[in-house]
């Protein structure tokens, strides 16, 4: 939240939550630079070229053909270069016990995602400035869960 | 193995720029928490080196004065979170703009310039954020937590946390916990795979 | 019917047999004794008769000797010395015969020998006055003295012989009398003897008649026991077989020809006769059978098809046993079964197990449609409402506007229809687990879930002890949030919501209109409040699915909460019951079975 633009990157194979997810980020008062990608196969490339900035969040969805949502933390939580990214579930609805279940397995952040836009840029909003807010403050990252 | 340990991010952050300092040769005067007098001039290749050693450590050398600023109020307000001062219910911010001797509206001012978040709003995420790291060393109870963190009631410390986490303590510890047990999980069948090699 | 018992065994008999023996035998040999007595004393009889006889005898030859003599005395006739050499030779063997007769009794001897010895004087004087030429008369004084003495000789004698027969006959009265005695004593022990036989057969007779009488008893309940077996046999479908393995004999039980529907003539009794009728591949499964029973003596269960004489398969089930029987040999027992209605039903539960596995996997299939792709459309739908609400409201006209909100209500109302669907399904599919878990924990967590609507609606939730259940931890903070959510939501306009949670344990019969009818004893856990209640003749209506009470302009709801709330009290073997009372307040009782 310097100078320098906020990377971000989304996985999600629906065009229309890409579409929201875009409009969304740009929508707040942020500089933002946003990565969208299709699919766990492309997200897991894009990751592992040799100089690829990090980015600050990862927003992944679960259910994504070819490489799911689950199958991408775990690869993204077992490589030594990518173990410290923060990341984002942004899914459907799923009950209590899933949601814990992504938090166990290294999510740092589940979204729900929401029916409204307003909620939508309400709560990529929030997720952006916590993130910065560990980044900047010293907090411990591990203990980074957020449940929106 | 597993070990617990316990870190004072202030005593390590002293350390570090001490012992770069003196690696440096830089005559220096530790002023205060996150001040440091430098005594002399700073070449801008000494300051370079300087920064790019703490860089590794997260500590970066701040410019802006309105930084430093920031930087004070955030000092002020983990010591009194972690320190276990008795935090003043209200006039919190009064209680930090009288420590500092700025007025209360400037450094709200600047604090949510600076770190884009709201002074009270700080205070919750490292009251929170303490209380994550107590639950996860598993000493104390919920009950000892809140008293530690001067919450009025378990109940308090509950809505807050849920508030900023979406999760309940319960469920932050169970995830925590259950974290531990893979994490345990993983390194025995990494133990087993290379005994057996 | 009592069972006297009829006590056939060896040793009792054989006593009995013994004893018997030799109660006879004893009273025979009393008998036999006896007439040895009778014989004795008759023979004693007879001697003293002949002792009597032979005195007499022996002095008439005496008296013949002296006939004689005289005669020859007379007449000088020699013809006279025949019968008085005779009479002499006699006398002599009449000596040696009395002697004999007398027996061994030393008196009577010294009487014979005294009798001997004047006799022989006797004969020596008849000797000598026959050798004597003639008799001069008158007699000298000599001869008047021999002569005296000679009738001395004679009187003498003729007392002696009166003597021994006096004696004798004093002798033969008394051993007349005992001999009368014996006569009378003899018949009545044979009497009693025969009469102690005769007893002891009519006893025997009678312990025949009445064993007889309780065999035939035991035979009669054998053979109604037996016929109800063949009937019972008959009805369940089963025979038994029995196989002396060493005599290699076989036996089936009759109704094996019924279960066959063969003739008696058709069925062999063999393990090859029955193996005629078994399926052709299924005869491994009773070969190797046969061959296990003989060389492992193993008790076996096997299935198999057997093809009955009117072609139709049935399928049979043969359990075997080895027993011993009372003379140690082996015998192997085992009973046949016809499972065939068994199997088909068997067959028909798979078919419908099967059916039913499929509709669960399609209910799961919908399951998956309803919770993530009838979510997604919708999703966007909203989504896009908000984009165009933010945005566009501008361009629309005043009806457009309207309908467009119309859009919005619909869409949210679908979206909350969808969620509680999906955690009502969640209910019934989530793999149940359970764990002892402390409810007053999970009512913690559960209020902690509802503390914004709390806070809002400045509720207080009273709580008291709750137990420690054996339970599925996630659907019992479901039930709590459902209820408490509901306590906050149809509270009372301007009355803060106050929900009371109490625990108890009762008793499971004092439940009305439940199943609940044991006497086992359950946990009753209250949750009541003070908000609008219900008329209590919804109260059952309230747990259907989809059922409400109220439009959803006055209370925002779906009509699944409650329904998921029962399925919970399902899944733990629990119920769930409501009492309201409208305007005052309601009441909801759970009862949880106690954990072990």
């Amino acid at each position: 939240m310097n100078n320098n633009a906020l990377h971000i990157l989304l996985a999600d194979d629906d065009e229309d939550d890409r579409l929201f997810f875009k409009e969304a980020i740009d929508e707040i008062k942020v500089k933002t630079v946003v990565t969208l990608l299709n699919d766990g196969v492309q997200l897991m490339l894009y990751l592992n070229q040799p100089d690829v900035v990090l980015p600050n969040v990862v927003f992944l969805d679960l259910n994504m053909p070819k490489k799911g949502g689950m199958q991408c933390l775990k690869e993204i939580r077992s490589n030594s270069k990518l173990k410290d990214l923060s990341i984002a579930i942004y899914s459907t609805s799923a009950s209590e016990q899933d949601i814990e279940e992504t938090f166990v397995k290294g999510a740092n952040i589940y979204i729900k995602k929401p029916n409204d836009f307003g909620e939508l840029k309400k709560i990529l909003a929030e997720v952006i400035n916590i993130n910065w807010q560990y980044h900047t403050s010293g907090l411990n990252k591990e203990n980074f869960l957020l449940s929106i | 193995m597993k070990l617990q340990i316990k870190y004072d991010i202030n005593t390590a952050c002293k350390v570090i720029m001490q012992e770069n300092l003196d690696r440096i040769g830089i005559p220096y005067e530790i002023t205060g928490l996150g001040e440091i007098e430098i005594k002399g001039i700073l070449s801008t290749g000494q300051y370079t080196d300087l920064e790019d050693s703490i860089k590794k450590y997260g500590i970066s050398i701040i410019s802006d004065p309105k930084n430093g600023v920031a930087q004070k109020i955030k000092d002020v307000i983990i010591e009194m979170v972690y320190l276990e001062d008795k935090l003043p219910s209200s006039n919190i911010s009064d209680y930090i703009a009288d420590k500092m001797n700025l007025s209360y509206g400037y450094i709200a001012n600047v604090f949510s310039e600076i770190t884009y978040t709201s002074i009270g709003n700080f205070i919750i995420i490292q009251r929170i954020e303490y209380s994550k790291q107590l639950i996860v060393e598993g000493v104390l109870s919920l009950t000892e937590i809140a008293w530690k963190l001067n919450y009025s009631s378990v109940a308090h410390l509950s809505n807050q946390f849920k508030k900023t986490t979406g999760l309940t303590p319960s469920a932050f510890q169970r995830i925590i916990n259950k974290r531990k047990d893979a994490d345990f999980k993983a390194v025995q069948t990494q133990q087993k795979l290379s005994t057996s090699n | 019917m009592k069972r006297k018992i009829v006590k056939l065994s060896t040793p009792y008999l054989l006593t009995t047999l013994i004893l018997s023996i030799f109660l006879l035998v004893f009273s025979a040999a009393i008998t036999y004794k006896q007439f040895l007595e009778l014989t004795k004393a008759e023979k004693r009889v007879v001697q003293s008769h002949k002792v009597i006889l032979t005195a007499q005898e022996l002095l008439s030859t005496v008296k013949d000797a002296e006939t004689a003599q005289r005669g020859y005395l007379l007449t000088r006739d020699t013809v006279f010395l025949v019968p008085y050499k005779d009479a002499i030779t006699y006398s002599a063997q009449i000596i040696t015969d009395f002697k004999k007769l007398v027996g061994n009794n030393p008196e009577k001897q010294k009487a014979i020998d005294t009798l001997d010895f004047l006799i022989h004087k006797r004969f020596d004087i008849i000797a000598a006055s026959i050798f004597k030429k003639d008799i001069e008369l008158p007699l000298s004084s000599a001869d008047k003295k021999s002569m005296l003495s000679r009738k001395d000789l004679v009187d003498k004698i003729r007392s002696k012989t009166n003597e021994i027969i006096k004696n004798e006959k004093m002798q033969l009265k008394i051993r007349e009398s005992e001999h009368s005695e014996e006569v009378f004593l003899s018949p009545l022990t044979f009497l009693y003897t025969s009469l102690f036989a005769l007893s002891i057969f009519i006893i025997a007779f009678f312990k025949i008649k009445s064993d007889l009488f309780h065999l035939k008893m035991a035979n009669n309940q054998l053979l109604i026991n037996k016929r109800l077996f063949e009937h019972s046999e008959n009805i369940s479908n089963i025979c038994n077989w029995c196989w002396n393995l060493e005599a290699n004999h076989l036996t089936f039980s009759n109704n094996i020809h019924y279960m066959l529907r063969c003739e008696k003539y058709d069925f062999k009794q063999t393990v090859e006769g029955f193996s005629k009728f078994v399926h052709p591949d299924d005869q491994h499964i009773i070969t190797n059978g046969v061959k296990e029973a003989l060389e492992i003596h193993k008790t076996a269960i096997v299935y198999y098809r057997v093809i009955r004489k009117d072609g139709v398969i049935c399928y049979f089930k043969s359990e075997s046993k080895m027993i011993q029987d009372n003379f140690h040999k082996n015998i192997m027992i085992g009973v046949i079964s016809d499972i065939s209605e068994q199997h088909h039903n068997n067959a028909i539960l798979e078919e419908k197990l099967f059916d039913l596995e499929r509709t669960n996997k399609e209910l799961l299939a919908f399951n998956h449609v309803a919770s993530h792709d009838l979510q997604e459309p919708l999703r966007k739908i909203q989504n896009f409402i908000s984009r165009l609400d933010a945005n566009e409201m501008e361009s629309l006209s005043e009806n457009g506007r309207t309908y467009f909100s119309r859009i919005k209500v619909a869409a949210n109302r679908m979206q909350l229809l969808i969620d509680d669907l999906l955690a009502f399904s969640r209910t019934n599919k989530a793999e149940k687990v359970y764990e002892l878990k402390d409810l007053n924990i999970l009512l913690k967590i559960s209020i902690q879930e509802l503390a914004q609507s709390i806070e809002e609606k400045y509720a207080t939730i009273n709580t008291s002890a709750l137990p420690s259940l054996n339970v599925i931890p996630f659907q019992i903070q479901q039930l709590f949030i459902n209820i408490i959510s509901n306590a906050i939501k149809y509270s009372k306009a301007n009355v803060a919501p106050v929900i009371t949670i109490s625990s108890e344990i009762i008793c499971g019969k004092d439940i009305i209109k439940s199943s609940f009818t044991s006497e086992n004893k359950l946990h009753k856990i209250t949750i009541s409040d003070n908000g609008i209640g219900f008329d209590e003749e919804y109260a059952e209506d309230i747990f259907i699915l989809f059922n409400r009470l109220h439009s959803d302009s006055e209370y925002c709801g779906t009509g699944i909460g409650l329904t998921i709330c029962r399925k919970i009290l399902e899944n733990h073997n629990g119920y769930i019951t409501a009492e309201g009372i409208p305007n005052v307040g309601s009441r909801f009782n759970i009862y949880l079975p106690m954990t072990e």
